[in-house]
């Protein structure tokens, strides 16, 4: 294969081998839970039992009697308690307790820290910390957690993220309801996807390790490094140039490796004792207190005319944040601009909710918001094929956007490539196309296709191999 | 870990003195790979343990018309048996290959539902435990081992030593429905024996045993009953599989629901007896 | 507590270590005997990536108090990786492609290894099986199916010369 230069590729389209493939087969690859330092402590954490609670006390006398036990950390020992991950980027309020003061919200969230010489010991330790706690109405649906009357997880009041003063990320375009007047036909559809944990083979966890220049070195398995330091450095009140974080290879992330969950705590027990602070997840905390992908409900109803185009849509998308919202303010805004697919709407209403329950905090995966987005778009495209009696093919080229289509949330469409994906697949598969699909380009709708453009036609191009 | 005390008697008499020295505080495991996932959790906190891997319990014979089975035989020794291609079936679907190395015929008789494929297999076959104490072997029928969700008919200084297996005529299979086709735990196992007539094609008596349907492996009376005197026809099997799946008690937990055991036996029971009732054929995957 | 010695054969040489009872082997290895190569996704006996060979056979080393294996054959990657280059089955591995994020792996060579020695010339369907116990994340098993055939068939070539 050539460039239009005639210069040879040396990399692109071969299989080169992984730089760092040695290090895979060879057992060599340092992951952060290998590593052992000299007088390194253990911590594990005291989980809350319960859904939602008021914390009443804790009683730690028991579990200090444990041989090995070294100190506990409380939400006292945290300087600045009350944080958000995505705070570096603007948004607020800081809402997750490092260690909660008077309220667990969600079961597994972790309350006290207890650092031991040895592994066994803390675990020890941890099974005789006595909570003496106070139980509170729960809630686990999202349309639920939106009734009046529901229990409230939030400090705020209401148990939806407010996206600038507002309960839910808003799109508005056109005049939906001129739209369905207009329509042909309605076509509804409510789409439910389900949590997902990440499952990786290696658990999260972390080593802070206390240098003897005062700085803090943490080996860590975060997907997130930079997200790690910055957010540590504000929970501890640290300047961030006392901090080094060393990442490297991470055993599976998938997205959750991305929350700020095990580092500051054990950077703040190397804080305190002088001494490295291992915080590792077991297998069990990692399917419980881990985060996990939202699960999803999205309601879309659609003003569609004979032809299959969709001439409006209305859409209704919650995710279940869990106690804390983490990364899914995030994946609601994504979702949001995302909720009109690759596919050309005129007018388009969309709510979509960051909806608080006392599940355990949902976070980053996969193209989240977008992915699960997707997946209803696309199952509500084939309802509305079924509905006009058309091929799945027909009704997506008639809806597919073009350059220069106006998105919902005002931006406008580039590189478009739907149309012609859509020709390349179906050639791949074996379908023959109708002409009208066939013929369709990407090309902005309102120009005159054959009109030359370029002030200097393009060299031609000798026919190689692979060229159709 | 909070285990002060971990034996390894080289002995079965060894073992049973140490039974007798601590008693119900002594806790016995063999391949571990149910016992050691709890105390890694730290849900189970032993103080006393001891492991059965050196008490020379592994072996397997072939003694005339019947097999001996070592409590501590493990699952991969199993398949080396061609004695009862069904039992073999039965432990090549436990776990994976490292599991099969370790975990142990014995130890598949006291994991908790929904495991214990093995020793609803053995259930099947008419199997009888035989318990060592002080005052010697005893033999029970697996059929009054288990006398409830993780009790059975062990004294406190009584130590499973060996499975028998009858080696009888006539017609077997195992089979396990799971969510994933290998490692998984099973929605339900059914395993079936049929002892046949003189004339080969009628039911004398029929055994026929489900696992993860009930508190432990349990045998299906009315389902076997509507068996016996008949020639496995459609109608035959019917019967049976309805009263196997109405006569059952399937729990529900993360692997599948009540209500889906439930139909899943009625399923499987059916097409293990199909399978049953095909010509005998060394591709029919039956056979005792 | 008192603490018990336990002697086992580890990469071709005697090894003697102290440990509280009931120590797992994984623990041993890991910690004690700087064999991180030897993983710790689960202990729980569900993940395969604590896999060791005794006596070239794949056990869960999660699963093992050490004291059970005491004058065993032990084998983990680091055991199984020359002093120079590598054994044929990682060089198949690092062909194939057979990792992404490499956890697995360790687990994923060793059984390969107690494969090939058992069965030479395993089928598609035979390589499943033995790796049926060994949970991978990332790959989706098929490079790994890959790499196990690959090594088969480059010891195969290689006998036959």
């Amino acid at each position: 294969m050539t460039t239009e230069s005639g210069a040879g590729l040396h990399t692109v389209g071969r299989s080169v081998e992984r730089y760092d493939g040695v290090g895979f087969v060879t057992g060599r690859t340092q992951y952060a839970a290998d590593l052992t330092f000299p007088r390194m402590l253990h911590l594990k954490v005291v989980r809350s039992p319960s859904h939602h609670a008021r914390i009443r006390g804790v009683d730690l006398s028991e579990a200090q009697e444990v041989p090995g036990f070294v100190r506990a950390l409380t939400h006292a020992d945290v300087p600045h308690n009350v944080y958000t991950i995505l705070g570096l980027i603007g948004v607020e309020p800081e809402e997750e307790f490092v260690l909660p003061v008077d309220r667990v919200r969600y079961k597994g969230e972790p309350i006290v820290a207890i650092l031991a010489e040895t592994e066994a010991a803390a675990y020890e330790a941890v099974a005789k910390v006595r909570l003496d706690l106070e139980e509170l109405p729960a809630v686990f649906d999202m349309d639920e957690a939106l009734a009046p009357g529901a229990p409230v997880v939030t400090h705020w009041g209401n148990n939806t993220f407010m996206y600038e003063g507002h309960e839910c990320r808003r799109v508005r375009y056109g005049d939906v309801e001129a739209g369905f007047a207009a329509a042909d036909a309605i076509v509804e559809g409510e789409y439910r996807t389900s949590p997902i944990e990440h499952a990786p083979l290696e658990t999260t966890g972390c080593i802070a390790v206390p240098e003897a220049n005062g700085r803090f070195t943490v080996h860590t398995n975060s997907q997130a490094i930079y997200f790690s330091l910055d957010n540590t450095s504000i929970i501890l009140q640290l300047a961030a140039n006392r901090l080094r974080f060393i990442g490297g290879t991470v055993g599976g992330g998938f997205g959750g490796k991305v929350d700020v969950i095990v580092e500051p705590l054990a950077t703040l027990g190397a804080m305190l004792t002088g001494r490295p602070v291992r915080y590792v997840y077991s297998r069990s905390e990692e399917m419980q207190v881990s985060s996990t992908r939202s699960a999803e409900i999205i309601r879309i109803k659609d003003g569609v005319m004979a032809d299959g185009t969709i001439v409006a849509r209305k859409v209704t998308g919650m995710a279940d944040c869990g106690a804390y919202s983490r990364q899914t303010p995030y994946a609601i805004t994504k979702f949001a601009a995302n909720a009109t697919g690759p596919y050309r709407i005129p007018n388009a209403w969309v709510d979509a909710y960051c909806v608080y329950t006392n599940r355990t905090p949902t976070s980053a995966m996969r193209g989240f918001g977008v992915t699960m987005g997707h997946f209803a778009v696309e199952v509500q495209m084939d309802k509305i094929a079924r509905l006009c009696g058309l091929d799945p093919w027909t009704v997506r080229f008639r809806n597919a956007h073009r350059n220069g289509d106006i998105k919902p949330h005002r931006k406008a469409t580039a590189d478009a490539t739907l149309i012609e994906t859509m020709q390349a697949a179906a050639e791949l598969v074996g379908v023959e196309l109708a002409p009208e699909l066939r013929a369709m380009t990407s090309a902005p709708r309102d120009a005159v296709a054959s009109a030359p453009r370029d002030a200097v036609a393009p060299a031609p191009r000798d026919a190689q191999e692979g060229d159709r | 870990m909070t285990v002060s005390h971990y034996y390894l008697p080289a002995s079965v008499p060894e073992a049973l003195g140490l039974l007798g020295a601590h008693g119900p505080e002594l806790l016995v495991i063999a391949g571990g790979t149910v016992a050691m996932p709890l105390i890694n959790e730290g849900i189970s906190l032993p103080v006393r343990v001891m492991g059965l891997r050196r008490a020379g319990l592994d072996g397997i014979e072939r003694t005339g018309d019947e097999l001996r089975i070592g409590a501590t035989a493990t699952l991969t020794g199993l398949l080396a048996l061609d004695a009862i291609p069904m039992l073999r079936e039965a432990a090549a679907r436990v776990a994976g290959w490292s599991v099969r190395n370790m975990a142990t015929v014995g130890g598949n008789l006291f994991t908790p539902p929904p495991g214990g494929d093995v020793a609803t297999a053995l259930l099947a076959l008419g199997a009888r435990a035989v318990v060592t104490g002080p005052a010697g072997d005893r033999e029970v029928p697996l059929a009054g081992f288990w006398t409830g969700f993780m009790t059975n008919d062990l004294a406190s200084d009584e130590l499973l030593t060996g499975i028998v297996v009858p080696l009888e005529p006539g017609r077997a299979t195992c089979v396990k429905f799971g969510r994933k086709q290998a490692n998984t735990p099973a929605v339900v196992t059914v395993a079936v024996h049929l002892a046949m007539d003189e004339d080969g094609e009628t039911v004398r008596t029929a055994r026929i045993a489900l696992g993860a349907a009930g508190p432990h492996p349990v045998r299906m009376a009315r389902a076997e009953a509507a068996l016996a005197g008949t020639r496995l026809e459609p109608a035959a099997i019917a019967e049976s599989a309805a009263a196997a799946a109405a006569d059952c008690e399937p729990f529900t937990d993360a692997v599948a629901s009540e209500w889906y055991r439930r139909r899943m036996v009625a399923v499987f029971v059916g097409r293990a007896l199909t399978v049953l009732a095909q010509p005998a054929s060394p591709a029919s995957g039956r056979g005792a | 507590m008192a603490s018990v010695i336990v002697s086992f054969e580890l990469s071709g040489r005697e090894v003697e270590v102290m440990v509280k009872p009931m120590t797992t082997l994984q623990a041993v290895l890991r910690t004690q005997l700087g064999h991180t190569a030897v993983k710790d996704g689960c202990r729980q006996g569900g993940c395969g990536s604590c896999t060791v060979l005794v006596d070239g056979e794949p056990m869960l080393s999660c699963l093992l108090p050490v004291q059970d294996i005491a004058g065993r054959r032990v084998t983990t990657v680091e055991g199984l990786t020359p002093a120079e280059g590598l054994h044929p089955i990682q060089k198949a591995f690092l062909e194939a492609n057979g990792f992404q994020c490499g956890y697995c792996t360790p687990g994923m060579v060793l059984l390969a290894k107690a494969l090939l020695d058992h069965n030479p010339e395993p089928g598609r369907d035979e390589i499943v099986d033995a790796l049926a116990g060994n949970a991978c994340r990332c790959t989706g098993y098929d490079p790994i199916i890959e790499a196990i055939s690959k090594a088969a068939a480059t010891a195969a070539a290689g006998a036959a010369r």
